[in-house]
């Protein structure tokens, strides 16, 4: 492995904005791909960054400025990367209808963007319809759903039932998360998985992009 | 025991006759459903063709002579709503923060931006759009930065007001027109771009905290002249995944002006609760270490083991909240739950928490649609 990549890896982990973006330029002058450096310098960083963040060294902000580090990176590499490079797959993220908040789901968003995904964000308050509208047309596989409210919650159903009426539910695979959500409310809803974290948030469409 | 002794004393952790209970209501549509709806709905004056048209044309220029004046009567009701109600302390707010720019947006003065939206129920409210400030220029040059020395007199002469009609009722717990130093923070800048400013605008957020320091104390003081007992400070610094920030940062950024804040209200006679959403677990050592007095909310989505904290942190601060009428009381539950889950939640706190002080049971944020 080479010292240069491995000095993304550590300005992930140490969570480097001012450096990251010199050190992916030297990657490059070096001859390595980008496909190489996110995956070996960007995503095995971001991987330390989580593993801390799950055994409470690192904290929410500390995620965040992890997502940030990697936007200062993104651009020097998006210049040179091939353009199917981003292959696990596309997930469409919404807060659901009636509902604004999107911290979270910024979050989530952010963090699978940095590790391959595909994201497409329709933002806050979004009904159901135009979600799976997005899934038919995108061919995604992944939808994220945000709510934070308890009075929205009926709205995760409902995409969930749609989901069930246009003949989706085989194929896309439908995760909730925010902070009035949980695993009873995900088998209430029919939602195929919970995730509290961001980071659990990763493991579960990379779980489900690899088949799992 | 007077209800005003019994909060008290359980904020000083002396016995209590009984767990003293703490209401936190604020949505509108609860309070308004208490004292009977107004005759006319808030949401039609605000959404109606010629209201909008004159908020898009004249909001900020409305805002003192117009809109504030029926926010601050919505504050009166909510203190009435939850003074008639019968509990023995109550959440006491003045929010004279925002300025309004048009029918649908709103600026708080500490920099964010809201959307003003109908609730569903005739009334308005409101949620948090973004951040006022993305750049350096924006901080520079925002033009909502309050009068201080004018915002703690307008405090003092509302809190006289609440004091003299309901402070001998029930142990009010002010909130003057000042949000958490972390979270006005936060909201300014935006999640996401905190971290980056705290890392790069090191003399921008420090410039900024002081500013909201000010703020907080003024206020903060003014509740106190005018005869409120109790401040409650809100700044949500968890999330239900834990602390936004490590807590050593977070002690080293908002330490230091909170102790500052802590002190002055102890001087002044008054005691202190920090209500902070989320699981705070981590947390809790450092606020001690700032001199609260009580903590407040753990709402039930908040991962915090409420009753692992009264041991070991029982002898230190006031632990106030707990229940859980997020998910009892919503227009989802059932009659039949709700009266079923009140009990039992009366009889789980008094068994886990007896009446030795030291603790108050209370909604979290707010109470949602009431049907009790």
């Amino acid at each position: 492995m080479k010292e240069s990549i491995l000095a993304v890896r550590r300005a992930i982990d140490e969570l480097d904005i001012d450096g990251i973006g010199a050190l992916a330029v030297k990657c490059l002058e070096e001859g390595l791909s980008p496909e190489e450096i996110i995956q070996e310098g960007i995503s095995k960083g971001l991987e330390i960054v989580g593993r801390k963040f799950e055994e409470g060294e690192y904290f929410l902000a500390d995620l965040i400025m992890a997502g940030e580090v990697v936007k200062e990176a993104m651009p020097i590499l998006k210049e040179r990367m091939n353009p199917g490079g981003r292959g696990k797959g596309t997930v469409i993220l919404a807060t659901v209808a009636g509902d604004i908040h999107e911290i979270g789901k910024n979050i989530v968003g952010m963090i699978l963007s940095a590790n391959g995904f595909e994201v497409i964000d329709l933002g806050v308050d979004v009904p159901a319809q135009r979600i799976l509208d997005t899934a038919k047309s995108s061919g995604a596989r992944f939808i994220g759903l945000s709510a934070l409210l308890t009075t929205m919650v009926e709205s995760i159903r409902e995409v969930v039932s749609a989901a069930g009426a246009a003949g989706l539910r085989d194929r896309v695979k439908i995760v909730i998360g925010g902070a009035c959500t949980s695993m009873e409310l995900c088998k209430e809803m029919g939602a195929d998985a919970y995730g509290e974290t961001a980071i659990d948030a990763l493991r579960i469409f990379n779980d489900y992009a690899a088949g799992a | 025991m007077h209800p005003i002794d019994r909060a008290l004393n359980a904020l000083d952790g002396k016995p209590t006759d009984r767990v003293p209970t703490f209401c936190a209501m604020v949505e509108d549509r609860t309070f308004n459903e208490i004292l009977g709806k107004p005759p006319i709905s808030q949401e039609w004056l605000m959404t109606n063709p010629a209201a909008r048209f004159v908020l898009d044309r004249w909001g900020p220029k409305l805002t003192r002579p117009l809109f504030q004046p029926e926010v601050t009567r919505a504050m009166e009701k909510r203190i009435r709503a939850q003074v008639e109600l019968g509990f023995d302390s109550v959440w006491a707010i003045l929010d004279e923060t925002f300025t309004v720019l048009d029918h649908a947006t709103m600026v708080r003065f500490t920099g964010s931006v809201f959307n003003i939206q109908p609730d569903g129920y005739g009334n308005m409210t409101y949620m948090y759009r973004g951040p006022g400030f993305r750049s350096r220029e924006d901080f520079e040059s925002w033009p909502y930065w309050p009068d201080v020395d004018d915002l703690a007199h307008r405090t003092y002469t509302f809190f006289r007001k609440m004091v003299s009609r309901y402070g001998n009722r029930a142990c009010l717990f002010g909130q003057g027109p000042a949000y958490g130093i972390q979270e006005s923070l936060l909201w300014a800048v935006g999640f996401e771009k905190m971290p980056v400013w705290i890392r790069r605008e090191k003399d921008l957020v420090k410039r900024y905290i002081d500013l909201n320091e000010e703020i907080c104390l003024k206020t903060n003081m003014a509740l106190l002249d005018a005869g409120v007992p109790v401040i409650l400070q809100t700044d949500d610094f968890a999330f239900k995944s834990g602390p936004l920030m490590n807590p050593r940062l977070i002690d080293e950024l908002f330490g230091a002006p909170y102790r500052r804040i802590i002190k002055a209200v102890h001087d002044r006679g008054g005691k202190y609760v920090l209500h902070s959403c989320g699981d705070n677990t981590l947390l809790f050592d450092t606020f001690i270490s700032w001199g609260v007095d009580g903590l407040h909310a753990y709402e039930n989505t908040s991962n915090v083991d409420i009753f692992r904290e009264k041991k070991l942190h029982g002898d230190k601060v006031t632990i106030v909240g707990g229940v859980g009428v997020d998910y009892l009381l919503t227009d989802r539950s059932k009659d039949e739950e709700v009266v079923d889950t009140a009990p039992r939640t009366r009889r789980w706190w008094t068994r886990s928490n007896g009446s030795s002080g030291s603790s108050a049971p209370a909604a979290g944020s707010s109470s949602p649609p009431c049907t009790a």
